[in-house]
C-alpha cells in the first residue's frame, strides 16, 4: 500500500487462520461465558477454522451437542448445503491489523485482508493484501453492478461527522474492522457472490487502483441485461411472496430503528448514572477518614462501589461496540434489499408490459418474440436468485440476532456477577468484630 | 442552671415493677412484634444495660398513623397526622404481652418531649426525631408531608425514637417520658408546667456565636469537630445517593420501552418470535423492579439520616460543655476582679480603673464609713462568688464525667448501628444483583 511510515495501531497482531475463531461465532466463544451457561450447540461456535473435522459433509453439528431434530441444527445443515453443495469450505477470508497511514494529502487506515483458498479461481493458496475503506466501497459498487439480482451485504457507514466521532480512535477503528470483516465473510459464504471476479481481484491484486482504472467488467448475462432495464414500467401484480418480503422489511427496519434509539437512550442514562456513582463511592472514603472502628468497613464500601462503577462502564462500552453496530448494519441491509426488490419489480413490469404489447398486436405470429422471452428469462432468474438469497438472509439474520441478544444477555450477566462478587466480598469485612482496645 | 443529675421528681417507677436489683438499670424495651417494618435491629438489643433481674418488660410501638383535622391555636382548620402509641407489658417468663396504654400523639408533641429532654439532660446525647420535612428527595419520591410513604417512614422513625429513649439507661426513667406514653390529655400542660422553656439556655441555639474559652476539655473540642465533619459528610452522602437513585430510576424505566417494540417485532417473525417475546417480557419485569429496589434503599437512607441528626445532638453536648466552661471562666474572672477591688480599697492603692475611683478623684474622696461599707459588700460578694465558683466547678466536672460516659455509650451504639446498616445495604445490593441476574439467565435460556 502507498503511504508514509504507517503508524501502527495496537492490533491483534498476526494470527494464523487456525487460531482465529469463525467470525459468526462471535465473541462469546472466545472467553468463558459466565459460570453457569454452556455454549449452545446452535451457535456456530463449533465452526472454527481449524476444525474442519467438525463440519461434517452432510452439514451435521458436532457430536454430543444438539439432537438432530432441533430446528437450529437443521438450519445449519440447510445453510451448509446451500453454500457448499455438500463440500467443505474452501475459502477463508479475514480482515485484521488496522494501520494508520499519514500522507501529505490525507490520513487514512488500511486493513490487512488474508485469504486462504483451494479454489481454482485463485492462483495461489494464500494471499495477504492491504485495503482501505474506499476499496471496500468500490467492491460493493462493483458487486451491485455485476450481481444486481442478488442481495449484497452492507458496508458500515461511509461518512462520519468530523468532530463528533474520532475516525482514528481505537474503538471506532475496531468497530469498523469487525463490520468490514463481516461484509467479506458474508460474500465468502455466498455461493454466487464468492465467485465474482471483482471479489477475486479485491482479495488478490497487489495494486487494486490499477484494476479500478482498467474498469474490467465481465458481467454475467443476466447482470448485463438487468443493468440496462429502463425504469418507468408499471407493475401489475406483485407476487405475494415479494410483497410480503417488502412489508416485512419495512416493519423490520422500523422496529430496529426504534430499538436503536432506545439503546442509545439507555447508554446515555447509564453514563449519567455512572457520573453520580463516581461521586458517590468516594464520599464513603471521606467518611472513613473520620472514623475509627468504622474506617475499614466504610473504605470497603467505597471500593465496592468503585468496582461496580467500572463494571458498568464496561457494560456500556460493550453495548456501544457490539450491540448498536449490528442494529445499524441490518437497517442498512434492509434498505439495500428494498432497492433490489424494486429492481425486481421493474424487471417484472418490463416483462409484463412487453407481453401485453405482444398480445395486443394480433398480426404477430403466435410464437413469443425473442426479446419478450429474454424478459421472462430475466424475471425468472431474478426471482429465483432473490428467493434463494432471502432464505439465506433470513437464516443469517436469525443467527446473528440470536447471537446478539444472547451476547448482550451474557454481558449483562457478567456485569451482575462482577457486582455480586464485589458486595459479597465485603460482607465478612463488615461483620468483622474489632479487637477490644 | 440545669442539673446534671436527674431530679428525683422527674424519675418514675411504675407500680407493677419489682424492685430493681441494679441501680442503673432502666426498663428494658423491645421492638413490638406487631410492628411490621420496624427496624430489625432494635436499639433495645441489650447493648446498653445489663439486665439480670426479673422484671416486666415494656414494649413500645407506634402502630398506626391517621389523618386528622382540627382547629389550631388561631382557630383555623388544619390537617395533621396523629400516631397511635401502644405500650405493652410483657411477662418475662412466658412472653405474653398485655396492652397497658394506648394513646394518640402528633409530631409536635414528640418535638415538645424532645425539647424538654434536651433541657433537662444536657449531658446526654438525646436521640433525634425523624425529619420534619422530607429532604434529600430524589424526584420520584414525594416531598409532601401528607404522602403515605412519607407518613409510613415517619411512623417508623417515631417508633425508633421512643425505643431509643426507652432503652437509654437514664432517659428511660424520666417521668415526663412516662407520662408521654401513658397520659393522653393534659400532658402538654404538665410539660409546660415544668418551666423547662425558661431553663433553656438560649445560647445553645445560637450556633454561630463564639465563646472564647481558655481551658476547654480537649476531648470535647475534638468531638465537636468530629460531629461537624460527620454532619457534613453524611449530608453529602445523602445528597449524592438521592441523585444516584434518580439516575438509576431513569436507566430502569427506559428499558421498559423495549417491551413494546420487542413484542411488535416478534409479531412479524416466525422462528425468532418466541425469543423476542421473552425478551420484551423480561424488559417489562426489569423496568418495574426498580420501585421496590429504591423503596428498600430509602430505608437505608433513613438509617443514615438518624445519625446525621444524632451528630447534631452530639454537637449540642459539646456546646453545653463549652458554655459551662465559659460561665465558669467568667465567674472566676469576675471573682478575681472583685478580690482585687477589695484589696485596693483596703490598702488604699488604686491599681485598677473603676468609675468609683474616677468620680472620687473628680468629686473628692469618700468617707471612711462609705469605704468600709463598700469593702464589706465586696467581701460578701467574694464569699458568695467563691461558693458559686466552687459549685460551678463541681457541676462542670460532673457534667464532663457524665457526658463523657454517655458519649462512650453513644460511640458503641453508633459503630454497631452503622455497621448493621452497611451490612443490610450490602445484602440489599446482593439480592438485587441475584434477582436481576436470574431474570437475564431465564431470558437467555428462552432464546
Amino acid at each position: 500500500m502507498s503511504g508514509g511510515p504507517p503508524k501502527a495501531l495496537p492490533s491483534t497482531g498476526p494470527q494464523s487462520l487456525r487460531d482465529m475463531p469463525h467470525p459468526l461465532a462471535g465473541s462469546s466463544s472466545e472467553e468463558a461465558v459466565g459460570g453457569d451457561s454452556t455454549p449452545s450447540p446452535d451457535l456456530l461456535t463449533a465452526r472454527s477454522f481449524g476444525d474442519k473435522d467438525l463440519i461434517l459433509p452432510n452439514g451435521g453439528t458436532p457430536a454430543g451437542t444438539a439432537s438432530p431434530a432441533s430446528s437450529s441444527s437443521l438450519l445449519n445443515r440447510l445453510q451448509l448445503d446451500d453454500d457448499m453443495d455438500g463440500e467443505t469450505r474452501d475459502l477463508f477470508v479475514t480482515v485484521d491489523d488496522p494501520k494508520k497511514h499519514v500522507c501529505t494529502m490525507e490520513t487514512y487506515i488500511t486493513y490487512r485482508i488474508t485469504t486462504k483458498s483451494t479454489r481454482v479461481e485463485f492462483d495461489l493458496p494464500e494471499y495477504s493484501v492491504r485495503r482501505r475503506y474506499q476499496d471496500f466501497d468500490w467492491l460493493r459498487n462493483k458487486l451491485e453492478e455485476s450481481q444486481p439480482t442478488h442481495l449484497i451485504p452492507p458496508l458500515p457507514e461511509k461518512f462520519v461527522v468530523k468532530g463528533v466521532v474520532d475516525r482514528f480512535s481505537e474503538e471506532f477503528v475496531e468497530t469498523r474492522r469487525k463490520a468490514l470483516d463481516k461484509f467479506l465473510k458474508r460474500i465468502t459464504d455466498h455461493p454466487v457472490l464468492s465467485f465474482n471476479e471483482h471479489f477475486n481481484v479485491f482479495l488478490t491484486a497487489k495494486d487494486l487502483n490499477a484494476h479500478k482504472k482498467q474498469g474490467m467488467a465481465l458481467l454475467t448475462r443476466v447482470g448485463e441485461s438487468v443493468k440496462h432495464v429502463a425504469g418507468g414500467y408499471k407493475l401489475r401484480n406483485r407476487p405475494l411472496e415479494f410483497a410480503a418480503i417488502g412489508e416485512y422489511l419495512d416493519t423490520f427496519a422500523l422496529k430496529l430503528g426504534t430499538i436503536d434509539r432506545i439503546a442509545q437512550r439507555i447508554i446515555k442514562e447509564e453514563i449519567e448514572y455512572l457520573v453520580e456513582l463516581r461521586e458517590y463511592g468516594p464520599v464513603y472514603s471521606t467518611w472513613s477518614a473520620l472514623e475509627g472502628e468504622l474506617a475499614e468497613p466504610l473504605e470497603g464500601v467505597s471500593a465496592c462501589i468503585g468496582n461496580c462503577s467500572t463494571a458498568l462502564e464496561e457494560l456500556t462500552d460493550d453495548m456501544t461496540e457490539d450491540f448498536l453496530p449490528v442494529l445499524r448494519e441490518y437497517i442498512l441491509y434492509s434498505d439495500s434489499m428494498k432497492s433490489v426488490l424494486k429492481k425486481r419489480d421493474q424487471v417484472q413490469a418490463e416483462y409484463e408490459t412487453k407481453l401485453e404489447a405482444v398480445a395486443l398486436k394480433k398480426e404477430e405470429r403466435p410464437k413469443v418474440p425473442a426479446d419478450v422471452e429474454k424478459c421472462q428469462d430475466r424475471m425468472e432468474c431474478f426471482n429465483a436468485d432473490l428467493k434463494a438469497d432471502m432464505e439465506r438472509w433470513q437464516n443469517n439474520k436469525r443467527q446473528d440476532f440470536r447471537q446478539l441478544l444472547m451476547g448482550m444477555a451474557d454481558k449483562n450477566i457478567q456485569y451482575y456477577e462482577k457486582c455480586l462478587m464485589a458486595w459479597e466480598s465485603i460482607i465478612p469485612l463488615l461483620q468483622e468484630k474489632q479487637e477490644a482496645k | 442552671m440545669e442539673q446534671a443529675t436527674p431530679d428525683p421528681e422527674r424519675l418514675w417507677q411504675p407500680a407493677p415493677l419489682e424492685p430493681l436489683s441494679h441501680p442503673d438499670a432502666g426498663l428494658e424495651s423491645m421492638v413490638g412484634e406487631e410492628t411490621k417494618g420496624a427496624r430489625d435491629e432494635g436499639p433495645g438489643d441489650g447493648t446498653m444495660t445489663e439486665n439480670n433481674f426479673s422484671l416486666k418488660k415494656i414494649e413500645i410501638s407506634v402502630s398506626e398513623a391517621e389523618k386528622r383535622t382540627g382547629r389550631n391555636a388561631m382557630n383555623m382548620q388544619e390537617t395533621y397526622t396523629a400516631y397511635l402509641i401502644e405500650t405493652r407489658s410483657v411477662e418475662h417468663n412466658d412472653g405474653q404481652s398485655v396492652l397497658t396504654d394506648s394513646l394518640w400523639r402528633r409530631y409536635s408533641e414528640f418535638e415538645l418531649l424532645r425539647n424538654y429532654l434536651l433541657v433537662y439532660y444536657p449531658h446526654i446525647v438525646v436521640p433525634p426525631l425523624p425529619e420534619k420535612r422530607a429532604e434529600f428527595v430524589w424526584h420520584k419520591l414525594s416531598a409532601d408531608n401528607m404522602d403515605p410513604d412519607f407518613v409510613e417512614r415517619r411512623r417508623i422513625g417515631l417508633e425508633n425514637f421512643l425505643l431509643r429513649v426507652a432503652s437509654h439507661p437514664i432517659l428511660c426513667r424520666d417521668k415526663i417520658f412516662y407520662l408521654f406514653l401513658t397520659q393522653e390529655g393534659n400532658w402538654k400542660e404538665t410539660v409546660n408546667e415544668t418551666g423547662f422553656q425558661l431553663k433553656a439556655d438560649s445560647r445553645l441555639k445560637a450556633l454561630n456565636a463564639t465563646f472564647r474559652v481558655k481551658n476547654p476539655d480537649k476531648r470535647f473540642i475534638e468531638l465537636k469537630h468530629y460531629s461537624d465533619e460527620l454532619q457534613s459528610v453524611i449530608s453529602h452522602l445523602l445528597r449524592v445517593r438521592a441523585r444516584v437513585a434518580d439516575r438509576l430510576y431513569g436507566v430502569y424505566k427506559v428499558h421498559g420501552n423495549y417491551g413494546r417494540v420487542f413484542s411488535e417485532w416478534s409479531a412479524i417473525e416466525k422462528e425468532m418470535g418466541d425469543g423476542l417475546q421473552s425478551a420484551g417480557h423480561h424488559m417489562d419485569v426489569y423496568a418495574s423492579s426498580i420501585d421496590d429496589i429504591l423503596e428498600d434503599e430509602e430505608h437505608y437512607a433513613d438509617q443514615l439520616k438518624e445519625y446525621l441528626f444524632y451528630a447534631e445532638a452530639l454537637r449540642a453536648v459539646c456546646r453545653k460543655h463549652e458554655l459551662m466552661q465559659y460561665d465558669l471562666e467568667m465567674a472566676a474572672q469576675d471573682l478575681a476582679s472583685k478580690k482585687q477591688q477589695c484589696e485596693e480599697l483596703a490598702t488604699g492603692t488604686v491599681r485598677t480603673f473603676s468609675l468609683k475611683g474616677m468620680t472620687t478623684k473628680l468629686f473628692g474622696q469618700e468617707t471612711p464609713e462609705q469605704r468600709e461599707a463598700r469593702i464589706k459588700m465586696l467581701e460578701e460578694q467574694i464569699k458568695e462568688g467563691e461558693q458559686q465558683l466552687k459549685s460551678k466547678n463541681l457541676e462542670g466536672r460532673e457534667f464532663v464525667r457524665n457526658a463523657w460516659a454517655d458519649i462512650e455509650r453513644f460511640k458503641e451504639q453508633k459503630n454497631h448501628d452503622l455497621k448493621e446498616a452497611l451490612i443490610s445495604y450490602a445484602v440489599m445490593q446482593i439480592s438485587m444483583c441475584k434477582k436481576t441476574r436470574l431474570g437475564v439467565q431465564m431470558l437467555r435460556s428462552c432464546m
